[in-house]
């Protein structure tokens, strides 16, 4: 008996090592495929692309979900969207505002203006979201949205970073992107203007915000590798 | 004056109104904006309606203000998309930016503004339908099927990954109402199967960006399906034709089998199937020959395994010159009596002297058959008492007969005097010293007939009357030979005296000396119909059984009661000798002459000669005549 109680003891100890192990491997572990050893799946620039715009497409989904729920119940009339500052935080950043403009801007700085913004947006997101789980205006399922929102932009974020993180590496693009350390940083002076923002209006830009986030993913995209599917 | 003046002035006043509601002109009407549509996400159009005009010529003006900009700009194409519409080219357009349009309606009295309305350029696209959709029949492994491909509107620009378009056709069939919509989604190819042959079909396309509207379906396209093989028709040609072989191979398995199936569904009744049984007699009615098959010849078996079970007991018949017969009853009669009733639940049964009666009148009646022949040879001195015997005689077998019967049917109780004398049955089977008894029978029912004719011995048990008249014959072996001298003998002794009479009698060894022989009878058995077989053994034998010799004498034995343990005692006249030491007697007031006696237990079973006494009635146990009517003895307790 005791013997029996040894070894499965053993067995145990042996069981919980490795999963600590394989534990630790994951968590320190450098980019998979580093060194793009053999045996090792490596995730293809137009791959990346493909999540990421999925991704950035969902963000603006639930995005237009949420600003058409607040129009119905909020803003009965549309002649109230005039009175309504739509001065978005996010408007400093330069943007291409055509197709023109946008084929015209250089990839490093389109890559970037896609960062900008959605570094801009990670805590008025977040704010958003907590000002709608105190409301009890909203039900659980708008506080959801929000929520999911938050993240996914959080989310799409690391994506792009990482897209042009393997654009850098691949050579596509130079290595000017500079990875924003810190959001208040590129927005100093707005910092305090988003807390203004109603809902309805935070809404608003955000929805056109992760649009034009998707739109951009998807000229980049097209410009880099275009032969999947543009 | 002053009445008829205002009068007049009113009337002017009206009809000036009335001039003037026609052709009054007023400031235009507020106008709306309809529309405002972008078909690429580059350039945009807005559509107008203008109010009514007022009658004056009236000109609209379109002015929009960008957001986060007051400056007022004003249509810069109002000619390009039509009338009341204002165009805007690409640089006037900017994707993402918020536009304050309002139409202005202008003439020569007024102005009127329409509504403002905000639009942003990105959620107002609505392309153009697809373009050279092309619709072609294409075969798959025999099946057709429709390939249909088309492409964006021109001026979408979804190369660059400006605009993402997803697009949706829908077929249907010429005579259809109702189309069949399909999703491709960004592919700008579709199949289409399950057609019908020979079918044409319309199919179109459409196109969405992914936030925007559905562009107008595309120019239909005709196609028509040519007439591929009649697959179906000819699937269903060979499912007929199969089955209608199956249905008839069915059939004739069926046919094949229509009586197995016959006696499947309808079940033959069965008929009787009894062994022996024959039913076309039935039919006809006959039933003695029917169950005269069913009797089975052997039954009850007459085997000499009875024999052995029997106790052997001597029946002794004295032929006495002074016509006195002693009968020596045996045990076996009572044995054979219960043999012969089967049941041994009613000690009575078959153990009574009665049964032993019936053997003894059957053998009676045998003897009769045979008496006829020896009559023939003995009979000179016959008298016609003997035929008027013989008359009763028959009677009394008939009897007999009966009484036989009845004791086969009750329990065993041999009722009357007449079942005594009972047909003697013939066994083919039977050994030769059953044969022999028989024999014996014969020529005891000889005898006894002849005594029954005595007027002075004729009693109310006159029919009851057996007594065995032992016509000794010459040998055992010739027992079919009648023994005439020795019935002769017989005949006259039993003219002079039948005095006394006793048939059933205790087991009498004795003989009479002066008869010189006394002869012994055993009792074989007691066959099915109650009659005693009775065997004849010889002198020497004395007590043990199985000597079969014949004996010359004549004894005859009487009963002489009934003693108070319902033994029957039997006396034997004129006796001296006791062979049988067990005989047992009294003193015969009749006779005079006793001998010995010996007291048997009824229940030992005798060796030799012994014999168990019969148990008597009482109240019959004396009988004047000394007759013992062995029926109702019977009917007592252990016989």
């Amino acid at each position: 008996m005791p013997g029996n109680i040894r070894s499965v003891s053993f067995a145990w100890m042996v069981l919980v090592y490795l999963l600590f192990c394989s534990r630790r491997a994951s968590v320190g572990a450098a980019p998979i495929c580093a060194n793009a050893q053999a045996g090792c799946h490596v995730l293809s620039l137009a791959n990346l692309f493909d999540r990421v715009i999925q991704h950035s497409a969902r963000t603006h989904s639930i995005s237009n979900d949420l600003h058409s729920e607040f129009e119905q119940y909020f803003l009965p009339s549309k002649n109230h969207i005039g009175r309504v500052s739509r001065n978005c935080h996010t408007s400093s950043i330069l943007t291409p505002n055509g197709k023109d403009n946008a084929q015209r801007m250089a990839r490093e700085e389109l890559t970037e203006v896609i960062l900008k913004l959605l570094v801009a947006w990670r805590d008025p997101l977040w704010h958003f979201h907590q000002n709608m789980a105190h409301h009890h205006d909203f039900n659980n399922f708008s506080s959801n949205k929000a929520l999911e929102m938050s993240d996914m932009v959080h989310e799409l974020r690391k994506g792009v970073e990482k897209v042009a993180e393997k654009m850098q590496v691949l050579g596509i693009i130079s290595n000017t992107v500079s990875s924003l350390a810190s959001p208040e940083a590129s927005l100093p002076s707005d910092s305090a203007e988003w807390r203004l923002m109603k809902d309805y209006n935070l809404l608003s830009c955000f929805r056109r915000d992760s649009n034009k986030v998707q739109n951009y993913l998807k000229i980049l995209k097209c410009r880099i590798v275009p032969e999947h599917g543009c | 004056g002053a009445m008829m003046r205002k009068v007049i002035l009113l009337l002017l006043l009206l009809c000036f109104t009335a001039h003037t509601r026609g052709k009054l002109h007023s400031p235009p009407a507020k106008p709306g904006l309809t529309s405002c549509r972008s078909p690429e996400k580059e350039t945009f159009t807005c559509w107008w309606k203008p109010g009514s005009d007022g009658g004056l010529p009236t000109t609209h003006a379109l002015y929009y203000r960008k957001e986060s900009s007051e400056t007022v700009y004003e249509c810069p194409d109002y000619h390009t998309a039509g009338e009341n519409s204002c165009f805007f080219n690409k640089n006037d357009t900017s994707i993402w930016v918020n536009y304050n349009i309002t139409v202005v309606a202008t003439n020569a009295l007024g102005r009127a503004f329409s509504d403002p309305v905000e639009i942003d350029v990105v959620y107002i696209v609505k392309p153009n339908p697809p373009e050279k959709v092309t619709v072609t029949v294409m075969e798959d492994k025999g099946w057709p099927f429709l390939r249909v491909s088309w492409e964006p509107p021109h001026k979408a620009d979804t190369r660059s990954g400006w605009i993402t378009l997803i697009y949706e056709l829908r077929v249907k069939l010429e005579e259809e109402i109702d189309w069949e919509m399909h999703l491709a989604g960004q592919q700008k190819m579709f199949n289409i199967f399950s057609l019908r042959s020979g079918g044409k079909y319309l199919v179109e396309v459409r196109c969405k960006p992914d936030h925007g509207f559905w562009s107008e379906w595309s120019s239909t396209s005709y196609i028509k399906v040519p007439d591929y093989f009649h697959r179906e028709k000819s699937t269903w040609i060979l499912i007929t034709v199969f089955s209608t072989f199956t249905f008839l191979i069915l059939m004739w398995l069926l046919h094949m089998n229509r009586h197995n199936l016959k006696h499947c569904i309808l079940p033959p009744v069965p008929g009787p199937k009894i062994k022996g049984f024959d039913k076309q007699l039935l039919k006809n009615g006959k039933s003695n020959q029917i169950f005269s098959a069913l009797v089975v010849p052997d039954f009850p078996p007459a085997t000499s395994s009875n024999y052995e079970d029997f106790q052997v007991e001597y029946l002794e018949v004295y032929v006495r010159r002074e016509q006195e017969l002693v009968l020596e009853e045996s045990k076996d009669l009572h044995n054979s009596c219960l043999k012969s009733e089967s049941s041994t639940s009613d000690c009575d049964s078959g153990r009574g002297s009665c049964d032993s009666h019936t053997l003894l009148m059957a053998k009676c009646r045998e003897a009769k058959e045979g008496e006829r022949q020896t009559d023939r040879e003995c009979s000179p001195m016959r008298t016609e008492a003997q035929r008027r015997l013989k008359d009763w005689e028959e009677e009394a077998l008939n009897y007999a007969h009966a009484g036989i019967v009845s004791l086969e049917m009750s329990s065993g109780r041999v009722k009357t005097w007449p079942s005594v004398f009972s047909p003697l049955p013939r066994y083919s089977s039977s050994p030769l010293d059953q044969q022999s008894s028989l024999q014996m029978a014969k020529q005891l029912s000889l005898s006894t007939s002849s005594y029954l004719t005595q007027p002075g011995h004729s009693t109310k048990e006159a029919l009851g009357q057996s007594y065995w008249d032992l016509c000794l014959s010459s040998k055992q072996p010739h027992l079919l030979n009648p023994p005439t001298p020795v019935c002769r003998e017989l005949q006259a002794h039993s003219d002079v005296n039948i005095s006394s009479i006793g048939h059933k009698r205790a087991p009498a060894g004795p003989r009479s000396p002066a008869l010189h022989t006394t002869e012994y009878v055993e009792v074989q058995r007691v066959d099915n119909k109650d009659t005693l077989l009775l065997q004849p053994v010889v002198q020497g034998c004395g007590r043990m059984g199985g000597c079969f010799q014949m004996p010359h004498g004549e004894v005859y034995s009487k009963v002489k009661g009934v003693d108070s343990d319902n033994v029957l005692l039997l006396q034997r006249e004129g006796m001296g000798e006791d062979r049988c030491p067990c005989v047992e007697q009294e003193t015969n007031e009749v006779t005079g002459s006793c001998h010995k006696s010996c007291t048997v237990s009824t229940t030992q079973k005798p060796s030799g000669c012994i014999y168990t006494a019969v148990p008597v009635r009482d109240e019959m146990a004396t009988m004047a005549n000394g007759y013992v009517d062995t029926a109702t003895m019977c009917t007592l307790h252990t016989c």
